[in-house]
């Protein structure tokens, strides 16, 4: 059982930069909240100040509704795994993770503390290992380590700061699969951070996008990759990153229109009822489009040019780089199987004008202030 | 392509086996020659490197020799032109310890270097820690401050200090506690190394630490002091050798009294005009004396200094 609640949380250094400001997020018993962005953004900052290992210039803490500002890290009930792992190296990894069960008061026995390293060892898959050094473990090995320690307390918030960017590609897939697993098997509130999307796109039940020390939005995967509130999350989650053409929303009676890239496509379905419904007004607009949401096509009602400029094979799929009036760095994302003949790259040599078009339905409008302007957010 | 197909042609018509076999001599051959020159490079160079260090170390070495042959003669104490000796015996020691004030002195040293090596180490690792570690205000100004102050020679403030100590009647036979007051107190600005070092161990690691719900005392102990053994062996090892050495300030406010000198200032009475004659030998073999005990905790204690221990700590 354990909630977190950060209320206006401000974090201001000594040399007057304000690291995070501004910072309210509600947290549920066991629930999953992953922090992202870019580096500098205050993420590592709020998780170490949810940890106790920096002061908080404002705001409050709570974990289990208790205000734990004034509280040392150890008596915060949360355990914490770092990003270069901060395993001690002259002890065994067993020493490592019986630590702080040696210095828990009233003391422990020797039994008890045999019991919870081994079976938080067996969880996992360390057991191997125990009398071992750290030096003699492989970079996934120490990570295990790092997170067996944190196990072995039987904390109420599961701290991890960018846990899997020591590791490569291959391991860092399989350790964030057994992630997974281990919150399955432990039950515990997690609080995670990442500068990888994919991480947080995979792993969150929530996920908190932050930049310059504000949350820019909180919400599942789902929510942030759908309805993203401003360009900063547009732009942020999803790769190859949302396309953004300057555009002109144009109301007509009931109907909408965007007029871009010298096209005046109509705005219809779901999507012009949700304008209409919120009595957008015409406007310049931001248009938002995913690479992956554009397809070729030569319908002269909504097509519009572009000028190859690179493409990419990537196997499944051709990443297509080109040129419109409107945006001058669009990627468009077709899977080679909707291609005909073999030779995919010769259909895009760079010079080449191809059409595309997209969907109503995928459709991004952003005012002139970068917000969302059918789901601004609270 | 046509080109390149007739080129294949010409190649394949071209060679025999009996060519491509002396091709292949002649390619081992060339290899071998370069392995050759590789290696006379490296003899010749390892030569060079060898024979400096060789005239180095007889060079470094010639005043230890001279000095011990020089303990072990017998047939007259004073200086004479020739190295071995004619006879040879242990009585310089014998009279070292018998009929001088030696072993008072050598007494007087090692109390000295005990209690400074573990006060100084104390003191000197905790400033050193604490520079590293916590964050205050003044800090940055402190450090600068001391630095300079330590670039000021010791003996600028010879003369305050012996008023000082004879206020409170430590100089003279109470010598050495002056001795090590002044050496203890002086202590904390010698941090910079070990500083540089604790600056190496990760933060991370004091961070998890204090997650996992130890004191700063017990970082310190549990955490830190492990890992900087190399630093920590450093610091007890030049405490210790100190006062072997200090002959200025100890001679000083020892006052010309014998009981309460080091051995360098009792031992430098004996190389006086006056005493030369007598005791050179003798002061030859107090010499080699007091190089045993530094010799015996260095010994012991080289194989920490060398070894680095915060491998497999972090990222690796």
């Amino acid at each position: 059982m354990a909630t977190l609640q950060l209320i206006n949380v401000k974090k201001v250094y000594d040399n007057k930069v304000t690291a995070v400001d501004n910072f309210n997020l509600d947290v549920k018993d066991k629930e999953f909240i992953v922090f992202v962005g870019p580096s500098g953004c205050g993420k590592s900052t709020t998780l170490r100040m949810i940890a106790g290992l920096e002061d908080i210039s404002g705001g409050k803490i709570l974990i289990d509704g208790e205000v734990v500002n004034d509280l040392q890290p150890k008596d915060r009930g949360i355990a914490m795994v770092f990003q270069n792992y901060a395993l001690y190296p002259h002890m065994t990894v067993f020493e490592n993770m019986a630590f702080s069960l040696r210095l828990k008061r009233p003391k422990l026995k020797e039994e008890e503390i045999y019991e919870k390293v081994t079976a938080a060892a067996e969880v996992l898959g360390i057991t191997d290992y125990l009398t071992r050094k750290p030096r003699a473990l492989s970079g996934g090995q120490r990570q295990r380590v790092a997170i067996g320690r944190a196990m072995v307390r039987d904390s109420k918030v599961f701290l991890m700061d960018e846990p899997l960017s020591n590791l490569d590609a291959k391991l860092r897939n399989q350790m964030r699969a057994e992630i997974i697993l281990l919150r399955q098997k432990i039950n515990s509130t997690f609080i995670y951070v990442t500068h990888d999307q994919t991480e947080a796109m995979t792993l969150g039940d929530r996920i908190v996008i932050m930049k310059d020390g504000f949350i820019q939005q909180v919400g599942t995967p789902q929510e942030v990759f759908d309805k993203p509130r401003n360009l900063f999350v547009a732009s942020f989650i999803g790769a190859p990153q949302m396309n953004f053409f300057k555009a002109e929303l144009v109301r007509e009676g009931n109907d909408y229109y965007v007029k871009t890239c010298s096209k005046t496509i109509k705005v219809d379905g779901e999507k012009g009822k949700e304008l209409l419904n919120n009595d957008v007004k015409s406007q310049k607009i931001t248009l938002g489009v995913r690479p992956e949401h554009m397809v070729l096509s030569n319908d002269p009602s909504k097509a519009i040019d572009l000028v190859v400029t690179v493409n990419e094979m990537m196997g499944s799929e051709i990443h297509i780089h080109g040129t419109t009036i409107d945006n001058p760095a669009v990627i468009v994302r077709i899977p080679t199987i909707t291609l005909s003949g073999t030779n995919y790259t010769s259909q895009f040599t760079p010079g080449k004008n191809i059409q595309v078009s997209f969907e109503s339905k995928i459709m991004h409008f952003f005012d002139e202030n970068g917000v969302n302007i059918l789901y601004p957010g609270e | 392509m046509n080109e390149l197909k007739n080129n294949d042609e010409f190649l394949n018509e071209e060679i025999t086996p009996e060519e491509e076999q002396a091709l292949k001599q002649l390619q081992e051959k060339r290899e071998e020659k370069r392995h050759m020159g590789l290696k006379a490079k490296s003899t010749i160079s390892n030569t060079i490197i060898y024979i400096i260090l060789g005239i180095i170390s007889v060079i470094w070495l010639i005043p230890f020799v001279f000095i011990v042959l020089q303990s072990f003669r017998v047939e007259n104490t004073w200086m004479v032109g020739y190295v071995l000796p004619k006879q040879w015996g242990f009585d310089n020691y014998i009279r070292l310890f018998k009929e001088t004030s030696f072993p008072r002195w050598f007494l007087n040293t090692f109390i000295m270097g005990l209690i400074v090596s573990v006060v100084q180490t104390v003191m000197v690792l905790s400033m050193s820690y604490t520079l590293s570690r916590l964050r205050f205000k003044g800090r940055k100004f402190l450090m600068n401050f001391m630095l300079v102050l330590g670039m000021f020679p010791g003996f600028l403030t010879m003369i305050v200090l012996y008023r000082i100590l004879s206020d409170m009647h430590l100089i003279g036979a109470n010598a050495i506690w002056g001795c090590i007051l002044v050496y203890v107190a002086s202590s904390g600005m010698g941090y910079y190394i070990s500083k540089g070092f604790f600056d190496t161990i990760p933060r991370s690691l004091d961070e998890a630490a204090r997650i996992d719900g130890a004191s700063r005392l017990q970082i310190f102990y549990k955490i830190i002091m492990p890992l900087a053994k190399p630093i920590v062996i450093y610091t007890i090892l030049t405490a210790f050798m100190a006062p072997w050495g200090d002959f200025v300030f100890a001679r000083y406010i020892s006052n010309f009294t014998s009981s309460g000198m080091n051995v360098a200032a009792g031992l430098y009475a004996w190389l006086e005009k006056d005493m030369i004659n007598q005791m050179y030998t003798t002061f030859c073999a107090g010499g080699v004396i007091v190089s045993i005990p530094i010799t015996i905790l260095f010994l012991c204690l080289q194989k920490y200094y060398v070894e680095g221990v915060t491998g497999g700590a972090v990222k690796g």
